[in-house]
């Protein structure tokens, strides 16, 4: 279905919801919280294959597993690093040693105690290929050695200094299960892994529901916790609705209490209609389009300035999200403490890309108004993941292509499913393209910028699409991996952000956005990590 | 025995719909992206060099493109469907949890368009003067209109009208709560019934004017008799024809139904392994419903011999292709 079908279907949808609603939005302010209750969920992302995050590691399973395993450090709104399951943590003068203090008197929810060698038994596991773990293998690459020094104590060896490891170990992806529910297997430990958190898994039902307990004996609150033990909910349903107008239809008639994933428009009616809007940026990249540089015409810096002279996204960033997102002028998320923005260099100036390009000797014009250089026309393939972008942003990226015509780019936007968008990276049959990053940390940027995101990893992946290879740049990052000293990370972050964004190559939009519907239910918070929700404070009010 | 040559037919034309679908599957699948993908959790993902060797190796992607082809072939036709890369449980095991929430779908469905069909070519039929003209126009309008409606769009508009603003039915259809079936069947069964209620109001009309009608009337039967003995049996040939074709519309259709009202089914899960390159499962679920398709085809025939005799002549006149033409 096109993206207009989709936006029309939303508009319609916000039109009923309005009509249909507006007579008793009142009703949730007067209901008191009560506890107790099954507070019903319902996520747009895919269900997950694994409910155990070790295993692969995508958005989904953070977002579920948030609610049934905890990490050993916390994050909190500022990008803090808060104690959680560790409750002190020390690193050795070369950073190759890193001391853990963890909590004695937490147990998994089989009741097998929670102890450094739990925390050894993740890690290995982790870096287990049998558990083809992707997003947290990498967070624990460069640990070599896991110490048990005794119950309370664990001791992380480090092969090469990671002064990220702690965002790193706040992952959902890294967070700790109990060794007694690894052993059973994977197929065991992926339908209800045992953690320590909450909730627990009761039972998967694939493609309905996953039903998740309370945990009666929980007692390590998270940065985000406003109270010690259990959460006040009897537990929460968590349902799997792929169409958004669906969702927001079950979150208007209270079938569901909670939603992820609305539409721009769901989110603009969402007031009106008395459901609570949580705004909750991804951490790590921001959303952006990047330039291939190994390429021709975007080897050419004068041409990448033009493109960014002339794609002016902030007017359809405001009309399309209807003020549900920001732009940005940044490659990291707002959200990252050490974000650098600069919004002078993307000043748009239609005249000044006309001279940019007549400066790179794209001249002449064919009878389209494309731009063409010895017998070559100024042609931008623009690959577009339809699993990635949302109708909004496939609708803003129509809109840039519009403006990049009118300086002469011909920018032909291909929308494909994700596997055809991985290919097309793969066989470098791109000049743009747009793909979302989620982590926790400035470290990102070396996944995403040093020169060796441009060599493919086995599965054919890099992550460096823009394909800069600047061996300064490349210095920078790898100094900023291991400066274990605050200020001089956060200078040599600022160093390398402001080298991506002259180079030109990185043309940021907007934050990677993260909205959650509330309706009928309070205490709804999301973790400082990656933005994933979090019930332990939650009540329903009805 | 003509019978026995019927079903051998039969039998092999499935058969060759299954190899068709298998080998369309696999290359297509194949073709477009890697299935290691879906193996090591989907595109992006950066597993080690030593995964993604042992995955290669267990799921036999290090031999030669034809043997893999000519192992699925193999494993297609002696029914062993193996796992799903994606969740690692088999992909019997998969479709078989799935199945019986599409068949109930699908069958409710079919037996609404039935029903729709069938009233509205007695209405039209049965109303005479001017009236009757009008109500005959209108129900053709509604029969075009239906026929064309969009399921998505069907769909979308019953849920913001009877979930979001009235309240009176749930959004989303899980299991077999009665309430839940009712938008999800009613927006597969609408285009259905359009189609069916067009062909079979014409047969209707024909089997009105003919001699058979009016012999029955000549002898005194009551209209409802003649309807009900005569005409209504024979109207329902054409349609009772189609039904094959549509309940592999309908199984189709549990695409779209399926996402739309977050139903669970074999739609859904065919949706969902296509998208990660989960050649297995899609192999097996497109197999499945390939062989059921069939199925439901060779049963409709065998009822159309049981309501009209004519067809239990000396030739087997079922060989035939049916003599309505399907629309695409």
């Amino acid at each position: 279905m096109s993206s207009r079908t989709l936006t029309a279907a939303a508009s319609l949808s916000a039109l009923v919801l309005l009509a249909g609603c507006s007579a008793s939005p009142e009703a949730d302010e007067t209901s008191e919280p009560v506890d107790g209750g099954t507070l019903v969920y319902a996520t747009g992302d895919a269900e997950p294959t694994c409910l155990d995050p070790h295993v692969g590691g995508n958005y989904p399973q953070a977002l579920i597993s948030t609610q049934y395993l905890e990490p050993l450090v916390g994050r909190d709104a500022d990008g803090t690093i808060t104690p959680w399951l560790a409750t002190e943590w020390e690193t050795s003068e070369d950073g190759l040693t890193w001391d853990f203090t963890l909590r004695d008197d937490v147990s998994f929810t089989d009741g097998t105690p929670f102890d450094a060698a739990a925390v050894k038994a993740n890690i290995e596991h982790l870096q287990d290929p049998d558990t083809a773990s992707s997003t947290g293998y990498l967070a624990v690459e460069q640990v070599s050695e896991v110490e048990v020094v005794d119950d309370a104590h664990v001791r992380l060896h480090l092969s090469t200094p990671k002064s990220a490891l702690l965002e790193a170990l706040s992952q959902q992806w890294t967070a700790i299960q109990s060794p007694a529910g690894i052993a059973r297997g994977q197929e065991e430990n992926c339908r209800a892994p045992i953690g320590t958190g909450p909730f627990i898994v009761e039972e998967w039902v694939p493609q309905q529901r996953v039903t998740l307990v309370r945990n009666e004996d929980y007692d390590s609150p998270g940065p985000e916790a406003d109270h010690e033990g259990p959460a006040y909910l009897d537990g929460i349903e968590w349902r799997f609705i792929p169409d958004a107008a669906t969702r927001q239809a079950a979150l208007a008639s209270g079938e569901v209490d909670v939603v992820d994933n609305p539409l721009p428009s769901d989110i603009a009616a969402a007031e009106g209609l008395g459901f609570t809007h949580i705004d909750a940026p991804r951490p790590g990249a921001s959303n952006r389009i990047e330039l291939n540089t190994a390429q021709a015409p975007f080897d050419d810096v004068l041409v990448r300035e033009a493109f960014v002279r002339a794609a002016d996204p902030s007017p359809g960033i405001e009309s399309l999200f209807l003020g549900a997102a920001t732009r940005s002028y940044s490659p990291l998320s707002s959200v990252e403490p050490l974000a650098y923005s600069d919004e002078s260099l993307f000043v748009t100036d239609p005249d000044a890309a006309d001279d940019l390009l007549d400066e790179a000797g794209w001249t002449e014009r064919d009878d389209d108004g494309t731009r063409v250089k010895d017998g070559e026309r100024l042609t931008v393939r623009f690959p577009v993941s339809t699993n990635q972008s949302t109708a909004a942003e496939q609708s803003l990226f129509e809109q840039i292509q519009a403006n990049a015509a009118d300086a002469g780019f011909d920018v032909v936007l291909t929308p494909v499913d994700l596997s055809a968008w991985y290919g097309a990276l793969s066989a470098h049959e791109y000049e743009a393209v747009s793909a979302p990053y989620t982590t926790v940390g400035p470290d990102v940027l070396r996944i995403l910028y040093h020169s060796d995101g441009t060599v493919p990893a086995p599965s054919g992946y890099f992550a460096n699409h823009a394909m800069l290879r600047d061996p300064e740049l490349d210095a920078t990052l790898d100094a900023a991996a291991s400066a274990l000293d605050p200020d001089e990370r956060a200078a040599l972050y600022a160093d390398a952000q402001r080298v991506v964004l002259d180079s030109y190559a990185v043309l940021p939009l907007y934050d990677q956005q993260n909205h959650f519907l509330v309706n009928g239910a309070t205490g709804v918070t999301t973790l400082g990590t990656v933005a994933t929700p979090t019930f332990v404070n939650a009540r329903l009010t009805d | 025995m003509p019978a026995l040559r019927w079903i051998a037919a039969r039998i092999g034309g499935a058969l060759l719909v299954v190899w068709i679908v298998a080998t369309t599957v696999f290359f297509a699948l194949r073709a477009s992206g890697d299935p290691l993908e879906a193996i090591l959790g989907g595109p992006g993902s950066q597993a080690s060099p030593e995964a993604v060797e042992a995955a290669r190796r267990e799921y036999g992607l290090d031999r030669p493109l034809v043997v893999q082809y000519l192992l699925q072939l193999w494993r297609v036709s002696t029914f062993q469907l193996g796992d799903s890369y994606a969740r690692r449980e088999s992909v019997v095991g998969l479709i078989g949890q799935q199945l019986p929430s599409t068949l109930l779908l699908a069958a409710l469905a079919l037996v609404l368009a039935w029903l729709l069909a069938v009233v509205g070519a007695v209405i039209a039929t049965s109303s005479r003067g001017i009236a009757g003209r009008v109500v005959d126009a209108l129900l053709r309008g509604v029969e075009v209109v239906s026929t064309v409606m969009p399921q998505f769009w069907l769909g979308t508009v019953l849920i913001l009208v009877f979930a979001s603003s009235l309240g009176l039915l749930p959004a989303t259809s899980a299991g077999n709560d009665p309430a839940s079936l009712v938008l999800p069947v009613v927006t597969l069964a609408v285009p259905i019934a359009g189609f069916l209620a067009q062909v079979s109001r014409d047969a209707l009309l024909e089997a009105d004017a003919a001699p058979f009608a009016t012999t029955a009337r000549a002898r005194g039967a009551a209209e409802h008799r003649v309807l009900l003995r005569h005409t209504l049996r024979h109207a329902s040939l054409p349609a009772l024809a189609l039904s094959g074709w549509a309940f592999g519309n309908l199984l189709s259709g549990a695409v779209v139904v399926e996402v739309l009202f977050a139903r669970p089914g074999i739609g859904r899960l065919l949706q969902e392994a296509a998208m990660a390159r989960d050649v297995p499962l899609v192999i097996g679920a497109v197999a499945i419903v390939a062989v059921l398709y069939v199925a439901v085809v060779v049963l409709t025939d065998a009822v159309e011999l049981l309501v009209d005799p004519r067809l239990r002549g000396p030739r087997p006149r079922v060989l035939r292709a049916p003599d309505v033409a399907v629309g695409s």
